[in-house]
Parts: structure tokens; sequence; C-alpha cells
């Protein structure tokens, strides 16, 4: 049984809605070296379609996180919450 | 790659057909609509869902028994898809191939339909939070792109012309960044990146989870043994881990089953080691793509 990595954001802290917008911190994404983390609009609509304003960051590539938990010490807002699972080797084709 | 090379190539490689990156063959199937719809979603392509599943973990999702295979076969479908009903939100038919710095300056050179411009890729600022104008361009997809303000670089020159497209992407490339060219979508040409690991999306689908965005290049690197010193500086170079030093023989081996033929090592090379052969050439890599 694959135990899957678990990671939330806090988006009452981090996001369009929030304290901090992701938009001017961005330090999750600079640390995680697997690039498991998203800066991206939400799916709601937005004013002006060819310029979304509703920025917020998730994880997406959960079986990628190897758990270092740098993203949830460098979070000035303490937004991020790990429970590392295990991380998926790579597949890769021949 | 091949079967598209048959299907579209016109005799030749798909990506060297003059006719895939014309006007005329992207208003024959109306991209200029297509692609507008696409780039509207761009950004929350990885959170939309295809069969009721988005992107957020997908690792573990492909691992399901059953549905994971059935998840597979619905995604592969719509990345290679041609058919007429196929869904631009969901860049559906947007697929591409690494290539060496040669090829796609040749295609800046001499096939790109004007105008080119220059953006910032998506990818490295929603996953990096960088902003890095190394996306070229181009045909009806400069136009879509430019109305989306947030990825025009400010203060620097963003249309090019032939010349500084070419000078870009040789930059770019010497930097270590990966050149590919891409369908977006099936048969119409219009986009070379220039793509970091793990960031870039397309890379990322087929380096961590096997599915085919991305086609291996045309050509292998071949290891001159005699020239090869055992420097070491082509190893970090490589974003697909396909070079590695060996102590025990001095010089630097590669795996050919990981090589994706984008040349990119041989800027580090001062000894001539490095040098690209057709992928056909090579017995055991011929047609895997």
């Amino acid at each position: 049984m694959v135990k899957k990595t678990k990671i939330t954001f806090d988006h009452s802290k981090c996001g369009f809605a929030g304290t901090t917008d992701p938009r001017e911190c961005r330090e999750c994404l600079r640390v995680c070296d697997p690039a498991v983390l998203l800066l991206h609009p939400t799916l709601e609509d937005h004013p002006d379609p060819h310029n979304p304003e509703k920025w917020i960051v998730d994880a997406i590539w959960l079986s990628k996180c190897t758990g270092c938990m740098r993203c949830v010490e460098i979070c000035p807002e303490n937004a991020i919450e790990v429970v590392p699972g295990d991380s998926l080797a790579y597949i890769r084709s021949t | 790659m091949c079967k598209y090379c048959l299907q579209h190539g016109d005799g030749g490689k798909w990506y060297d057909n003059a006719r895939l990156y014309s006007n005329e063959l992207a208003d024959e199937y109306n991209m200029g609509e297509y692609l507008e719809e696409q780039w509207r979603g761009m950004e929350t392509l990885f959170i939309r869902k295809i069969l009721g599943f988005n992107s957020i973990g997908l690792g573990y999702k492909m691992q399901m028994p059953i549905i994971g295979k059935v998840l597979r076969w619905a995604v592969e479908r719509q990345i290679h898809s041609e058919s007429k009903n196929r869904k631009a939100i969901r860049a559906d038919g947007h697929f591409g191939q690494v290539l060496p710095m040669e090829d796609a300056i040749h295609i800046l050179g001499n096939l790109a339909a004007e105008p080119i411009i220059k953006n910032y890729c998506i990818c490295r600022y929603m996953q990096r939070g960088v902003k890095d104008a190394v996306c070229i361009n181009f045909g009806q997809l400069s136009g879509v792109i430019e109305k989306h303000t947030r990825y025009i670089p400010k203060d620097v020159k963003y249309k090019l012309d032939r010349e500084e497209a070419i000078q870009a992407l040789q930059e770019q490339n010497e930097k270590g960044y990966v050149a590919s060219v891409w369908f977006q979508p099936v048969p119409y040409i219009n986009a070379i990146c220039s793509c970091e690991t793990p960031e870039c999306g397309g890379l990322r689908l087929r380096n961590d989870f096997n599915l085919e965005t991305v086609y291996k290049g045309e050509y292998l690197i071949d290891v001159d043994i005699d020239n090869c010193q055992g420097c070491k500086s082509c190893v970090s170079m490589c974003q697909f881990s396909a070079l590695r030093y060996l102590p025990s023989i001095d010089r630097v081996i590669v795996d050919l089953d990981k090589c994706f033929g984008c040349g990119v090592c041989r800027h580090a090379c001062e000894h001539d080691a490095l040098n690209l052969v057709p992928r056909e050439s090579v017995p055991g890599q011929a047609g895997k793509y």
C-alpha cells in the first residue's frame, strides 16, 4: 500500500483573500527542489479573462514530495502543512 | 515520433515541414479560435478535471488499479487528439519534441511564421516563481499571447526579428535550457520553448509519469572516448541525468535510454568529445521516442 503525501495550504493566510499575496512572496516555490507546488489562478470567474487576479498556491505533484519540509519552514505565514508519505520513483520509458 | 513524421512530415521530419507553420494551415483549421480558448485556461490546466480527476497527486492516481490505466489512456488520447471536437481549454492536441539548437535555429530562420515574440514561460513562473522570457512563440499564437499582458516582458524588446530570435534561442541553449518544438495543436506548429526540468509541464509529464507530452529527439549523444578528458563539465548540464562520470575509466558515459538528444551538454565540452548522431543510426534506439 502506498502512503500518499498530504500537503495543505491555508488560503486564508496565503492567497488572494489572505494576508499574503503569493505572487509577491513565492518563497515556497523557490525552495522546493522537485517543484511540487504550483502558483495558479483559481477556476472562479475573473473580471478580465486575459488577466486573472485570484492566485493561490497548491501542492500538485504530491508523489514527488520527498518530505524535506523546507516549504513548511520557509513560509512566512506558516500556511503550509505537510504529512510526508511515499514518494514514487521516477517512471521512465526506455 | 516517427508516426508524426510519416503523417505530417511530408517526406521528412514533422518539424521541417514548412506547411505546418503557415497561416494558410492555421486558417484552414481555425487555429486562432482554438489558441484563444487554450490560453484562456493554460494556467489552470493542472487543476482542471479529466474523467473527474485533476492532476493533484497524479502519480498516485495513475498507480490505482484499473482506474489508473483508464486515466492514462484518456490523458494520452487527449494529448494527441486530432479530432474536431477536441477541447482547447484542456490543450488537447498539444505535444512536442526535444530538438537540438541547430534544428531550432533552422526553424526560426526559415520556417516560423512572423510575428515572432518571446514571453515569460508560464511553467517556470507557476512552479518556480521566476519570470524568464524564454518562450519563443510565433504565427497566430503571438497575437493571442500578447493580450495576456502578464506574459510580456517589461522594458525588454519582445517582438523579435529572425536574427534576434535565433540569438535568444542560442543564449538559452548555452545556459542549458532544453529546446523543444510544439504542435499546438497538431498539426499547427507555433512554439519553441527552452525548457527546464522539473518545472516544464511537458517534461514533467513525460519524465515523472511517462505521458507522451514530449518525445525524445531525433538524435543521440555520442561520447568520443579518445577526446573525453574526464573533466565532468558536461554532467551537470544534462536535465535527463543521461551523463555520468566514471572514475574507473576516467571518462563520461551516456545512458542512451535516458538521452533525449537535446545537445546542450555539448556547450560545456571543451574537448570536442560530445557529438549528436541520428537516432536511427543507433540500432538499439532507432524508433524509440
